[in-house]
């Protein structure tokens, strides 16, 4: 019952624990009050501090006193609330003495504001108690807000894990309506082979979930508490860079660990010119003014170069390559005495030749503009650095066929959920191709509208987004958080530390889940949401809970979400499809 | 010269120490032999330790006016009476016991009173009921008196009820000592029979002669005198008793600090000393170490036992407020008299 030994508000207050119950943190609680005209004004709250000490006591020393069973003291046994919802909104206080209950069923919806949800809700994870939390999907899809944003320390906070559990989720629970194929993912794997099995179910789901059952005491195991199946995600295509390689040599994809199924993406040169790539190879931060402009001329430059012709290459016939550039570059000269430039270290070699060889060192009058040679020299000095990391990715020596084949499209008509391996690329080479991606999907949604939601999930948005310096990847990045919800473009974006990624990306992001974090980082005000005592517990949280802050919820709630259905590692992958050793022999016997 | 001081604070009136000459009758009745006996260990049979004292409180005095015409003094009173219960041994938690309060309506004895409920006016807060009690006479303290004589009466049932029984003779059936109640303070008027000994705190009466007295000096923490028979001067009541030391006396406290009496009832044969007697005055040197408090923590150290204190406070928390029962008061008789 509430307490009267402490302040009540209509906000927060404090509750005796009777002998015999248990509450813990994060307990969702009910409470009722009378009011003089004798209508019921109710609360529903969540625990955020529970505290026991003895009463009647004096001294420190006197608990050794209590223990030896000399001085009758009693343990008092309190927890704190704060109040998330007040129904009719009377903001009285409740009075000391009112009961407080455990919310359940119908008082969970009310604390958890399920009621507002309606069928937009999905499930987010269970509370400590088994009871599932609704997420309001009207905050991810952009009709009331958007995005959703995991921070956490890698590898303790598991931020992709719950990032693919919400996926999941959303895909499975039916909260995006009747289409069948409603939604798409693009998922960029930033580290390792392990997003790479996400279309094979995993064989130790089933025995990790009956153990958290038991261990936690559920009713059920979490993936049925919750109506999602355990399955591992449908229509998925795995893009992956080509494996470095001589000209000529068979396009692969560059991985280890799976061997089929995944298909090598790249881009022909003339796309690149065409599709204005280039700004997408500059994105370091310290990308002077100057620069700016000449990587925009040059640009366009490209783009007109690229226009009239539907070959891979691209031909020039105003460039006559030095000898020992033709050993070293394989340059093939057309019959009509044009040249093919059929690589991304050819193309350099003639923006090269267009800036600071023609017209004896002048460089060709059109191109060069009023560029000052030093800052095209800086130019072509950056191109040649980031040539070799990009040859792989752009280019001329493909036949028009493969060339479409391998162009990466996560719009793929039959594709839900396309995974873009990125992990072996160099930073310059993953920033291009993401912000490539990123680009296209932008403006394919502006394009055709809201219609077919497609979620973003990038891990390592200070990196591909950081706080200070501009590049092309951030703009884009910008721009899908702050309008990519009117057009149905979803980012669920994860670091480590939202204090160094730019703060418009973390604050438009409606739907904040926050893992363990270092606890000098839960000090930032970027973790404002968080109350102090949740912040405090971020520092010790698990693998597998999260702390999740929805809109609709004034205060974050503690979730546990269950074991991935899908592998995460070849040793998970269940070469059985589920069906028992004995069933499989018998198949062989018929 | 030596001076020496008393170890209790000097606002606590009378101190520990003021050593009134006794003018009643001491005979030995365990051994003639006057020396100290060590202490020894508690008996594995003695499972239960009641630490019983009672607490009262006046509330108002009155002046009443009855139906017929009648008018006196009277008066409301508040008292509790409660235990704590503990394992000797120290192997279970000391709880609170039978901690309750009763309230009285004292009066004139020739009124006719009615009981007496003041009701609350918000919620959550609990009612206070006046029993109406006959005052045995009409002074200024009557009405005091018989609220103590009422919380002495309830102490005392409580003490008994609680303990073992003593056998009165030689032919009694014999009871395991297996429940023993300590009170606070002299044993009360009649004996019931109860294993009940009264720990007194203070040396406002030196009951030894002045030969013996030096052995209080002497004892060491947990020894104890002899059982000794003691009559009061009125010859009315006879008690066992012995004095026990609980801990050292600091160089600066007079030799006696730490020195406490205790008693328990005397049976009718004045030769009969009861086993179950021995045995507590052999254990009481123990028990009352552990239970004995520190200079530290509690003023009158050790005399003031551990649980007596916490059970002090419980007794006070359940007549409740002072300043509330006040208003309780005053605003009944406003709704009496149809005042606002």
């Amino acid at each position: 019952m509430v307490l009267g030994t402490q302040d009540v508000t209509p906000v927060s207050f404090w509750f005796a624990v009777l002998p015999g119950a248990s509450v813990q943190l994060d307990d969702l609680v009910a409470v009722q009050t009378r009011k003089p005209d004798g209508s019921f004004v109710n609360f529903y709250g969540i625990v955020d501090h529970v505290r026991t000490r003895h009463e009647g006591v004096t001294f420190d020393s006197d608990v050794q006193d209590v223990a030896a069973g000399l001085l009758p003291a009693s343990v008092s046994y309190a927890a704190r609330v704060l109040v998330t919802r007040v129904n009719p909104e009377n903001f009285i206080p409740p009075q000391p003495g009112d009961g407080v209950r455990h919310a359940r069923g119908d008082d969970l919806r009310m604390a958890l504001s399920a009621d507002k949800m309606g069928e937009k809700a999905f499930p987010g994870g269970l509370l400590a108690d088994g009871q599932v939390l609704p997420i309001n999907y009207r905050f991810v899809n952009g009709e009331n807000g958007g995005h959703i944003n995991i921070s956490g320390i890698s590898g303790v906070a598991t931020k992709t894990s719950y990032a693919l559990f919400l996926l999941h989720s959303i895909f499975r629970s039916g909260v995006m309506g009747t289409g069948a194929s409603a939604g798409r993912a693009l998922i960029f794997n930033v580290k390792g082979e392990d997003l790479l099995f996400l279309d094979k179910r995993n064989r130790e789901v089933e025995s990790r979930e009956a153990q958290a059952q038991a261990q936690k005491g559920l009713p059920d195991h979490r993936y049925a508490l919750m109506g999602l199946p355990v399955e591992a995600f449908r229509d998925v295509q795995f893009l992956a860079p080509p494996r470095p390689g001589s000209a000529g040599a068979a396009i692969v994809p560059h991985v280890e660990q799976r061997a089929e199924g995944v298909t090598p993406f790249l881009y022909s040169l003339r796309e690149f010119c065409a599709r204005r790539m280039l700004p997408y190879v500059f994105v370091d931060r310290d990308a002077s003014v100057n620069l700016g402009f000449v990587i925009g001329s040059i640009e366009e430059r490209l783009y007109r170069m690229a226009q009239g012709a539907e070959t891979p290459y691209l031909t020039v016939d105003d460039w006559q390559p030095d000898t020992e550039q033709v050993l070293d570059e394989d340059v093939r000269f057309d019959e009509m005495g044009s040249v093919r430039i059929g690589t991304f270290a050819q193309l350099v070699a003639y923006l090269e030749y267009k800036l600071l060889d023609a017209n004896d060192g002048e460089g060709d009058r059109k191109w060069v503009g009023k560029q000052s040679p030093a800052t095209l020299q800086a130019f072509i000095r950056r191109l040649r650095g980031v040539q070799k990391h990009l040859t792989p990715l752009v280019r001329g020596d493909v036949s028009a066929d493969q060339a479409a084949r391998f162009r990466p499209d996560p719009l793929k008509p039959g594709v839900q959920t396309t995974v873009v391996d990125i992990h072996t690329l160099s930073a310059t080479a993953q920033m291009f191709i993401v912000g490539v991606l990123l680009r296209d999907l932008f403006e394919h949604k502006e394009r055709v509208g809201r219609q077919d939601t497609v979620f973003v999930v990038l891990d390592e948005l200070n990196k591909y987004a950081p706080r200070d310096g501009d590049s092309p990847i951030k703009d884009v990045l910008l721009d899908i958080a702050e309008r990519g919800r009117s057009l149905g473009i979803i980012l669920i974006g994860a670091q480590q530390t939202a204090s160094e990624v730019e703060r418009r990306i973390v604050s438009n992001a409606a739907i904040r889940v926050v893992g363990r974090l270092d606890l000098a980082e839960a000090e930032r005000p970027e973790y404002r949401f968080l109350p102090q005592s949740f912040r405090a517990r971020a520092g010790i949280l698990q693998p597998g809970t999260m702390l999740v802050s929805q809109p609709d919820v004034p205060n974050p709630v503690l979730v546990n979400y269950p074991f991935p259905a899908w592998a995460t590692r070849l040793d998970e992958v269940d070469d059985l499809q589920g069906r028992k050793v004995e069933e499989i022999g018998e198949d062989w016997l018929h | 010269m030596r001076i020496r001081l008393d170890p209790w604070p000097v606002d606590i009136e009378g101190g520990q120490l003021t050593l009134k000459d006794f003018n009643g009758e001491i005979q030995d009745v365990e051994t003639p032999r006057w020396a100290a006996i060590p202490a020894r260990p508690i008996p594995e049979r003695l499972r239960q330790v009641f630490v019983v004292d009672g607490k009262r409180r006046m509330e108002s005095r009155l002046f009443i006016e009855d139906d017929h015409g009648q008018s006196g003094l009277g008066g409301f009173g508040a008292y509790v009476v409660g235990a704590v219960e503990l394992c000797p041994h120290g192997t279970r938690q000391a709880e609170l016991r039978a901690v309750k309060a009763a309230r009285i309506l004292a009066h004139a004895p020739d009124l006719r009173i009615d009981p007496m409920t003041l009701s609350p006016r918000h919620p959550h807060t609990g009612q206070l009921e006046y029993t109406p009690v006959p005052m045995t006479g009409t002074d200024a303290l009557a009405a005091l008196n018989v609220l103590q004589q009422h919380m002495l009466a309830a102490e005392q049932n409580l003490s008994h009820d609680l303990a073992s029984r003593v056998p009165a003779d030689d032919q009694d059936d014999r009871e395991w000592l297996s429940a023993l109640t300590v009170q606070d303070g002299t044993l009360r008027g009649r004996n019931l029979n109860g294993a009940v000994v009264g720990c007194v705190k203070t040396m406002e009466t030196m009951y030894l002669p002045a030969d013996r007295a030096s052995l209080l000096s002497e004892l060491k923490p947990g020894e104890r005198t002899p059982v000794m028979r003691m009559t009061y001067s009125n010859g009315q009541f006879t008690r066992l008793i012995w004095y026990v030391r609980l801990c050292e006396a600091a160089f600066y406290q007079h030799p006696m600090a730490g020195v406490m009496r205790l008693e328990m009832f005397a049976p009718d044969d004045p030769s009969f000393l009861p086993p179950i007697v021995r045995q507590v005055a052999n254990l009481s040197g123990t028990l009352l170490r552990r239970l004995g408090s520190h200079a530290h923590k509690d003023p009158r150290a050790p005399q003031n036992l551990i649980p007596t204190a916490a059970l002090e406070q419980a007794m006070g928390r359940s007549m409740g407020s002072a300043d509330l029962v006040t208003r309780r008061i005053r605003a009944h008789i406003a709704g009496l008299q149809g005042v606002a």
